[in-house]
């Protein structure tokens, strides 16, 4: 096997933090005139798909409008994934250009930024959940071999990611709130202002926000009302 | 939600090690693990050559050598099982297989295995978590192999298994280009075997206690016969 893709392969091995496997894919990728790509699981129907993603090398607009609107959902590319154990290209990932004008939007909209073609690798695991890792770029210049290798990058970099995100299958939340952030997020899932969290707490508003703000980062959650809502969906605050 | 030992979903599991046995209920286990092999193998994945008119698929790797790996339900049914044969001995990565392999072992043949026919009962295919007896066969044959004293085992596979195999912290190393096999691509590749290995397919699965008969522990000599519990 060439030299380049086995130490690509042992050194994602290695790799014990998501931020590397990043840089390691970029770089892999960009050999085979790739830029972009996303490695994610794939939720059910009309689930978040943010808990799934395992690593985003994703333009970050693109990104928020895609799991904030729910493409996943409507993506012909992650529909496809379903149905096939092969990587394909986008191109070859059908959908009704007439009638399903949800998947064209959401084909049209990629485009906008630049996403026109790509290479797509299903990812099944046992239990029959689904995952992809898709790369973003032209592949018509792609050989069988190419085709393989990438295949098998993607696939290391799959079986990672999913060791490192931890038994339960689905990556936890980054990391979790701190107590004051925890206690602040509780006061305003209960409906208080920041300057009221600010009398209650003896803070001033302005640490309220900052501390309402670092919590939204870090959850990468985003607005207020969103992040009160994931940190109760995850536990992280109960009322 | 994590699996959490053997009893996930009301069901435990029993790990077999069979190897040339000679009592009853040995061999009523391997009937059933050949008899799955070949509905697995045969019917389901296709590979016509495997086919007997006895519906069991035995070939001339089931020999004195061959240990198989079985993992039975409560009632005694066999629901996953795979076979480990002898690098040091004609084994099928050295014979069929032996196009998918351009690089070296790792270690002496005599310090690895050769891990094969990995399958799990096709009326067990479960939801959402990692099937519970695809996670025990993984555990079963790291737990075996550190036993033996071996330090890889090789695979001839769908490249799937890559990702498996990694997904549990294993780590991987390929002996050979990926190949289109009929339509899949198929490698070749050796997974290094070692207590770190074992701890983290067993926290990645959640089958965290030993999987192995007491017998088998015991055993001191490769050659004895490892009967099951």
């Amino acid at each position: 096997m060439n030299a380049d893709l086995m130490s690509t392969i042992e050194n994602i091995q290695h790799q014990t933090s998501s931020n590397a496997i990043l840089d390691i894919m970029y770089s892999a990728i960009g050999g085979y005139g790739f830029e972009r790509f996303i490695i994610s699981g794939l939720p059910d129907p009309g689930m978040d798909v943010r808990p799934f993603v395992l690593l985003s090398g994703w333009d970050e607009e693109w990104y928020r409008r895609y799991t904030t609107r729910g493409y996943v959902h409507l993506d012909p590319v992650a529909r496809h994934c379903f149905s096939t154990t092969l990587p394909f290209d986008w191109s070859d990932a059908p959908y009704d250009k007439e009638n399903d004008s949800p998947a064209r939007r959401v084909m049209e909209e990629a485009r906008d930024f630049g996403m026109d073609e790509g290479f797509c690798v299903p990812v099944h695991m046992e239990g029959g959940m689904q995952g992809v890792v898709s790369l973003v770029g032209k592949t018509d210049h792609l050989d069988e071999k190419g085709r393989l290798e990438l295949h098998m990058l993607a696939l290391y970099a799959h079986g990672r990611l999913r060791y490192l995100n931890g038994p339960t299958g689905r990556p936890a939340v980054r990391r979790g709130i701190t107590p004051r952030e925890a206690e602040i997020l509780k006061w305003a899932a209960t409906g208080k202002t920041a300057a009221e969290i600010a009398d209650i707490t003896g803070l001033t508003p302005r640490t309220i926000n900052q501390h309402c703000e670092n919590a939204q980062r870090r959850m990468g959650t985003n607005n207020r009302l969103h992040t009160v809502v994931e940190a109760i969906r995850h536990k992280l605050i109960t009322l | 939600m994590p699996l959490r030992g053997w009893g996930f979903g009301g069901r435990s599991m029993k790990l077999h090690i069979v190897r040339n046995p000679a009592d009853r209920q040995s061999n009523d286990l391997l009937e059933q693990h050949f008899r799955l092999r070949h509905r697995v193998f045969v019917e389901m994945e296709g590979w016509e050559a495997l086919r007997r008119p006895d519906g069991r698929d035995v070939d001339a790797f089931d020999n004195d050598d061959a240990t198989h790996l079985l993992i039975t339900d409560t009632d005694g049914t066999v629901v996953g099982g795979s076979r480990i044969t002898p690098l040091d001995r004609p084994n099928l990565l050295q014979t069929v297989f032996s196009g998918l392999v351009q690089g070296e072992l790792p270690d002496h043949p005599s310090l690895g295995a050769d891990w094969t026919r990995f399958y799990v009962h096709p009326d067990r295919r479960e939801g959402r978590r990692r099937a519970p007896e695809s996670a025990a066969l993984f555990c079963a044959v790291m737990e075996y192999a550190l036993h033996r004293g071996w330090t890889f085992i090789t695979f001839v596979s769908s490249v799937y298994m890559i990702e498996h195999g990694t997904a549990v912290g294993w780590r991987i190393t390929p002996l050979g280009d990926p190949v289109k096999s009929e339509g899949k691509p198929t490698i070749a590749a050796w997974i290094e075997v070692s207590e770190s290995a074992l701890a983290n397919v067993r926290r990645a699965t959640g089958i965290t206690r030993p999987l192995m008969p007491i017998q088998a522990l015991r055993s001191h000599v490769h050659e004895d016969r490892i009967f099951s519990t």
